[in-house]
C-alpha cells in the first residue's frame, strides 16, 4: 500500500514536471516569430504625438550627422558615420565588422556614388564569374535619389547590418511604411546613448513589422532604433544604436562633393533582372501547398498562359500589385489566363490574415519550407524578394517575360506575346 | 545526520575546494578592479561563465568517481540508506557552496562598488541567480558523469565537450545555414545542454521591455528559462542516480 501510493506521488510529480517544461519548450521555442493578432499594436495619441515630433524634428533640421552601429543576431555588425544635408545631400562611411575598409556613399541630387577604400566586398548582385574582374580599383556611379540611399545600399547588399532609419526621412519628414501603420504606444523611458529616452513602439502591417523607437527628450531623435520583421519561422531583428548626434551643425557641401578616386574605373552593378529566368527558357516545374488546400502543380496550368506573381505581405508595393491581380482575377476568370500569386517568405498566419483583409480570392501557393525558397532563388533566378517578381509564362510552359516589381506597360505587352488579348492593367 | 555529514564533507573533500573559491574570488576582483566594466553585462557574463561553468567543473571533479574508485561508497552507502541520497546530498552539498561563493560575490563587487563608483552593479542580483541555476545544471551533469567515469575524469570530459561541442556547433552553424538539420542541431544544443545561452538571455534581460534582440517584453519568456533550467538539472539528476543504483547493486554483487 505504502509502496504504492510512492509510486503514484512519483507518477504525479513526473507529469507535473512534464507538463511544465512542454510549456517552457513552448514559451521559448516560439520566441516573437509566433505572430498573433493580439500582437497589434492600439494607438495611443501620446505615442502618436512623440512619433510626430521626431518627424518633425526630422523635417525641420537644415543638417544632421550621427554615428550609428548597426547589428543583429543574426548579421554582422556595421558602423556609419552619416551626414545629411538639405535639400539633397548624403555623405555615408561604413565599416562593416573589424574591417578597416571603408566604404564610402555620396548622394547629390539624381546620383549616387560609392566607393570602396581597396577592392569591393563580394555583393549580393555578384556572382563568382562577374566579381572577380571587378573586384578592384572600381566605383558605382548610379542614379537614385538622396532618399533612396539606404534602399541602393540595402539592394547591392553593401553592409552586413543595413540602416534601419532610412535618411528619407530626414529629406521628406516622412515614414515610408506611414500608411500602413497599425499603431503607436508608448514603452515607458530608458535610457539610450547616455540620454533619457522616451520609448515608443510602432506595428506595421498588421503587427509583421514592428520598430521601437528610443526618442531623446532633447531633440525628439532616435537614438535607438530596433526593428523586428516577423518572417515564417523567425524573426529578423536589427538594432540601430546613435551616437554624437549633431543637429543644424555646419557641415560645408565640399563634404558631399564627387571625384572618382585616381585609377579607379565605373563600374555598372548588374540588374537584379538579369539573374531571373531569361525569355525562352523552361519555366522549372513546382509542386507546392496552396493557401486554400491542395497542392497547386504548374504542369498542371499548361495549356494556359500563367502570371506567376511572387510577393510579400511586408512590401508596399506587393501589396498594391495584389490588390491589382485580384481585380485582374476576377476579369479574366474565363478566359485562358492563369494567376498565380506565391508567397514563399511570410508567415503562414500573416498572410492569410492580409489575403483575408483584402477579399484576395485569386489561388495562391504559400510554402516557407526551404526547397520553396531555393526553387525560386535558384531555378527562376530571384536574387532578392524585394518587390513583387513577375514571371509571364506561355502556354507551352516557356518564359516569356520576368520583371521586379510594378510596370503598367510590360504586363500587358508580355500577355499580348504570350497570346493573351485585351488586358488592361 | 549522514545527509548533514555528506553536505559537509563536500566543503573538506579536497583542500584544493577552498583556494578554488577563494581564487574565483580573487579573479572577480581583480577583473572588477583592472578591467572597470561598465555595464553590469561584462561582470555578469564573467559570472555565468566563471561560477556556472568553470566553479562547477571544479567542484565537481572526481565528486562520486573517487568513491567509487577507491571502494568507500560501499561504506557510505548501506541499507537502510538509499543509494540515491548519497546522489542527492552530495549535490545539494555543491549547490549550497555554490549559493555562499555567488553570496560572496555579490558582496565582494558590492563593496568594490562602493570603492570606485562605477554605478555597474544595477542588475547583479539577475546575474547571480542565472550563474546558481547554471551552476546546479553543470554540477548535476558532472556528478552524473562521475559515477561511470573515474576519478576526476568527468569534469575533464565536460569541458572538453563543452569547448569541442560549441566549436562545433559554430561551425556546423556556418557551413549548414539554411539547412533543416542545423536547426535540430540548434535545438539540442540549446534545450538538451545545460543552459547557459538561454541563462545569459535570462539575466541580459534581453526578454526586457527594452531587450534588442527579442520582439516583445514577456514574463513568460523569464519564467520558462527558470523553469526549463530547474527540471533540466532534475533530468540530469534522475539520470546519475539511475546510474549510481545500478551501479552500486553491480558492485554489492561483485
Amino acid at each position: 500500500m505504502q509502496m504504492r501510493k510512492k509510486t503514484n506521488i512519483w507518477i504525479v510529480v513526473t507529469a507535473a514536471a512534464v507538463i511544465v517544461e512542454v510549456w517552457a519548450l513552448y514559451v521559448l521555442g516560439a520566441s516573437a516569430a509566433r505572430w498573433r493578432p493580439a500582437m497589434i499594436v492600439a494607438e495611443e495619441p501620446a505615442a502618436r504625438a512623440l512619433y510626430e515630433a521626431m518627424l518633425d524634428a526630422a523635417r525641420d533640421a537644415e543638417t544632421l550627422s550621427y554615428r550609428s552601429f548597426c547589428s543583429g543576431p543574426d548579421s554582422g555588425p556595421s558602423a556609419y558615420s552619416v551626414q545629411l544635408k538639405k535639400p539633397n545631400l548624403v555623405h555615408v562611411e561604413m565599416t562593416n565588422g573589424l574591417s578597416t575598409k571603408v566604404t564610402m556613399v555620396l548622394a547629390d541630387g539624381d546620383r549616387v556614388r560609392i566607393s570602396w577604400s581597396g577592392d569591393r566586398p563580394f555583393l549580393k548582385v555578384d556572382d563568382f564569374e562577374r566579381n572577380e574582374p571587378t573586384q578592384s580599383n572600381v566605383y558605382v556611379d548610379m542614379s537614385g535619389s538622396p532618399a533612396d540611399v539606404a534602399g541602393q545600399m540595402a539592394r547591392l547588399g553593401v553592409a552586413w547590418s543595413d540602416l534601419v532609419w532610412s535618411p528619407s526621412v530626414f529629406f521628406s519628414g516622412a515614414d515610408e511604411f506611414e500608411p500602413y501603420i497599425d499603431g503607436i504606444r508608448l514603452r515607458g523611458t530608458n535610457e539610450a546613448s547616455g540620454e533619457e529616452c522616451d520609448v515608443i513602439e510602432v506595428s506595421y502591417f498588421k503587427a509583421q513589422r514592428m520598430r521601437h523607437y528610443w526618442l531623446s527628450r532633447k531633440d525628439h531623435l532616435p537614438r535607438r532604433v530596433k526593428e523586428i520583421v516577423r518572417l515564417a519561422g523567425q524573426n529578423h531583428v536589427i538594432a540601430e544604436e546613435w551616437f554624437r548626434v549633431e543637429i543644424d551643425e555646419r557641415i560645408s557641401d565640399e563634404r558631399f562633393a564627387w571625384s572618382p578616386p585616381e585609377g579607379f574605373r565605373a563600374w555598372e552593378p548588374p540588374e537584379l533582372e538579369d539573374f531571373l529566368l531569361k525569355p525562352g527558357s523552361d519555366a522549372p516545374e513546382f509542386d507546392l501547398p496552396s493557401i486554400s488546400g491542395g497542392a497547386i502543380r504548374l504542369s498542371d496550368l499548361r495549356g494556359k498562359v500563367v502570371w506567376l506573381c511572387l510577393w510579400q505581405v511586408g512590401s508596399p508595393k506587393c501589396r498594391e500589385q495584389m490588390r491589382c491581380l485580384q481585380s485582374l482575377h476576377e476579369k479574366t476568370k474565363d478566359t485562358p489566363l492563369a494567376i498565380l500569386a506565391v508567397n514563399v517568405t511570410d508567415d503562414r498566419r500573416i498572410a492569410q490574415t492580409f489575403l483575408r483583409d483584402e477579399a484576395i480570392s485569386l489561388p495562391c501557393v504559400l510554402d516557407s519550407s526551404e526547397e520553396a525558397a531555393k526553387l525560386f532563388a535558384q531555378g527562376y533566378g530571384m536574387k532578392s524578394s524585394d518587390g513583387p517578381v513577375n514571371f509571364i509564362i506561355g502556354r507551352d510552359g516557356k518564359i516569356v517575360d520576368a520583371w521586379y516589381g510594378q510596370d503598367p506597360h510590360r504586363a500587358p505587352a508580355a500577355l499580348q506575346a504570350a497570346g493573351v488579348q485585351d488586358v488592361d492593367r | 545526520m549522514r545527509a548533514y555529514e555528506l553536505i559537509r564533507e563536500t566543503y573538506f573533500r579536497r583542500s584544493y575546494i577552498w583556494i578554488a573559491h577563494l581564487s574565483w574570488l580573487a579573479v572577480y576582483g581583480v577583473f572588477w578592479w583592472s578591467f572597470v566594466p561598465t555595464k553590469t553585462e561584462t561582470t555578469g557574463k564573467f559570472i555565468l561563465v566563471g561560477s556556472g561553468l568553470f566553479l562547477a567543473l571544479t567542484l565537481s571533479a572526481g565528486i562520486l568517481g573517487d568513491d567509487i574508485a577507491s571502494g568507500r561508497i560501499c561504506v557510505l552507502v548501506t541499507k537502510p540508506f538509499w543509494t540515491g541520497k548519497l546522489y542527492l546530498f552530495r549535490w545539494i552539498g555543491l549547490s549550497l557552496q555554490a549559493a555562499v561563493h555567488l553570496l560572496l560575490t555579490g558582496i565582494l563587487l558590492g563593496v568594490l562598488d562602493l570603492l570606485t563608483p562605477k554605478n555597474s552593479i544595477e542588475g547583479l542580483g539577475v546575474w547571480l541567480l542565472a550563474s546558481w541555476l547554471l551552476f546546479n545544471a553543470v554540477a548535476a551533469l558532472s556528478t552524473s558523469l562521475s559515477v561511470v567515469i573515474g576519478r576526476a575524469f568527468n569534469s575533464l570530459l565536460l569541458l572538453v565537450v563543452f569547448v569541442a561541442g560549441y566549436l562545433l556547433m559554430n561551425a556546423l552553424m556556418v557551413l549548414l545555414r539554411g539547412e533543416a538539420g542545423a536547426g535540430w542541431l540548434m535545438a539540442f544544443v540549446r534545450y538538451a545542454w545545460p543552459p547557459f545561452e538561454l541563462l545569459r538571455k535570462f539575466a541580459g534581460g534581453e526578454y526586457g521591455p527594452h531587450a534588442l534582440t527579442v520582439g516583445r517584453f514577456s514574463l513568460s519568456h523569464n519564467v520558462a528559462c527558470v523553469v526549463h533550467s530547474l527540471i533540466l538539472t532534475c533530468v540530469y539528476g534522475v539520470v546519475g542516480v539511475l546510474l549510481l543504483c545500478r551501479r552500486q547493486f553491480s558492485r554489492v554483487r561483485d
